[in-house]
């Protein structure tokens, strides 16, 4: 035994006509729901039918390929249909939503989570804070600095400073600053606040 | 500093070139001369596309304060990839042998198949030193009928991986025990692995970023994809992780590159820490 000749070719299995994969997403069997979401992956007209399925949706594996497939089709559609799951209880779900989000164009995606930014919930503030540090985009820079000189939130600002130090921008240092001022009895302000002027030093 | 006056279409200002190399070899030692041009300048340009950077100013301010300094990093993974040799990154290898494919044959028959794949095998080092370390170091090597699968979308690499010729540089981590076994030394320079190696690897032509052309890849055990995915963009990354997913056994295991991390690619498959190494796992269900 041992090393055999692996049995030459690795032939295609034969894939089950199943129909259409709209109506597959409904189907009890996982494989045969994560098959069908990425048969729908870049099909505008599925995007209901995959933002709809996403929060009922229990088996991981299904869950990845019902984002890939958003992700895929990437249009604005795609992004206004799956920004409600930042509001969802399911970490998973929501952490999902956020790194499909970040590799959707930016371009597409900034639009439509900009406005978040003014949500009164502020706990979408911080997830909009996040994923917009995370768009290469030319008004990343001014959303996350509006944040830090008009959100009353201290927990919503800190996102943002994080971000900040993320996209590595020393002429975001001012407005950090002026941060420290709105929040002066803030240690946590503070600690990051000295942690971007360290940062933003440079070695 | 951008010095657009002195910039040319084919990548940085002169003056930016500098100024990224003094950068690069003080952070990281690493040193390229005017000599690696076209190599920085294609790689550099790759990574100001793929993080949306207008100008290598703000390219450089990105490497330079990033608080995580991930993107330096991504940036040295992609200068530092250098040709393969035979038992790189061996710790991988032997988890393989030491403790992964105990746990896939635990509830097997003897005489059963376990397949591995090699995706991105290039010129052929990665599936013989794997060939290698199951004849030599898996005590259960003749209880089963192992194949090895090896891909690559580079037919030219391929042609010579099924050839099996190299030189000294790329059996500097082989044994000369083993280099005695497994090859046969053509003149002063080269050495042929053994036909019967040769014979017993199934080299396909594959790009994996195709849905069709992977379709056939099922029920692996191992897969070994290292240092291939950092050519990828984050969906890139996303997709393949799925086709790895599908094409895997459940309980199957992924083995990625030392500098390489699923859980940034993909939430499917779960972090397996062994003696040797951590592999990554697709669950039972």
């Amino acid at each position: 035994m041992a090393l055999v000749k692996p049995r030459k070719p690795v032939e295609p299995i034969p894939t089950e006509d199943g129909g259409d994969p709209l109506l597959r997403l409904e189907d009890a069997d996982p494989a045969r729901r994560r098959a069908a979401a990425h048969a729908l992956g870049g099909r505008a007209d599925a995007v209901d039918a995959l933002a709809k399925r996403l929060p009922r949706e229990q088996d991981a594996s299904v869950r990845e390929a019902l984002l890939t497939a958003l992700v895929l089709t990437g249009t604005a559609d795609a992004a206004r249909s799956i920004l409600p799951l930042l509001a969802s209880e399911d970490v998973g779900l929501r952490n999902g939503v956020i790194e499909s989000l970040q590799q959707m164009p930016a371009a597409v995606v900034m639009p439509e989570v900009a406005p978040l930014l003014r949500s009164d919930d502020p706990d979408l503030r911080i997830f909009a804070a996040q994923l917009i540090g995370r768009l290469a985009h030319p008004d990343r820079l001014p959303s996350l600095i509006g944040v830090l000189e008009r959100d009353p939130e201290v927990n919503v600002c800190l996102a943002a400073v994080e971000a900040l130090m993320e996209i590595g921008r020393p002429d975001a240092l001012p407005a950090l600053e002026r941060l420290a001022t709105r929040f002066p009895d803030d240690p946590f302000v503070a600690f990051s606040v000295d942690a971007a002027r360290r940062l933003f030093s440079g070695p | 500093m951008s010095d657009p006056a002195n910039k040319d279409d084919s990548g940085l200002s002169p003056a930016d070139y500098e100024t990224f190399c003094t950068y690069l070899r003080e952070r990281t030692g690493l040193s390229f001369t005017e000599a690696k041009r076209y190599y920085v300048d294609r790689r550099v340009a790759e990574r100001m596309a793929a993080v949306g950077a207008d100008s290598f100013r703000d390219y450089l301010n990105l490497l330079r304060f990033q608080a995580s300094g991930e993107e330096l990093q991504l940036l040295v993974n992609l200068m530092t990839v250098n040709e393969t040799y035979f038992f790189r990154e061996k710790y991988q290898l032997d988890c393989l042998v030491n403790s992964a494919l105990d746990e896939v044959v635990r509830a097997r028959r003897p005489g059963s198949r376990v397949r591995i794949w090699s995706a991105g095998c290039a010129t052929g080092e990665e599936p013989y030193s794997i060939a290698i370390m199951l004849l030599e170091y898996w005590k259960r090597v003749d209880e089963f009928e192992i194949e090895l699968y090896a891909s690559d979308i580079d037919s030219r690499v391929l042609a010579r991986a099924r050839e099996g010729i190299y030189e000294e540089r790329a059996l500097h981590a082989v044994p000369q025990e083993l280099v005695a076994k497994y090859f046969t030394q053509l003149d002063s320079r080269r050495w042929q692995i053994m036909e019967e190696l040769r014979e017993s690897i199934d080299f396909s032509l594959v790009n994996i970023a195709d849905p069709k052309q992977v379709a056939g890849f099922q029920s692996f055990d191992v897969i070994f994809c290292r240092n291939l995915l950092i050519y990828f963009d984050d969906l890139g990354r996303r997709q393949a992780a799925a086709m790895f997913y599908e094409a895997l056994s459940p309980c199957g295991f992924i083995a990625l590159g030392h500098s390489e991390s699923m859980s940034r690619m993909s939430s499917l498959f779960v972090p397996r820490r062994f003696p040797d190494a951590i592999l990554y796992q697709k669950p039972q269900t």
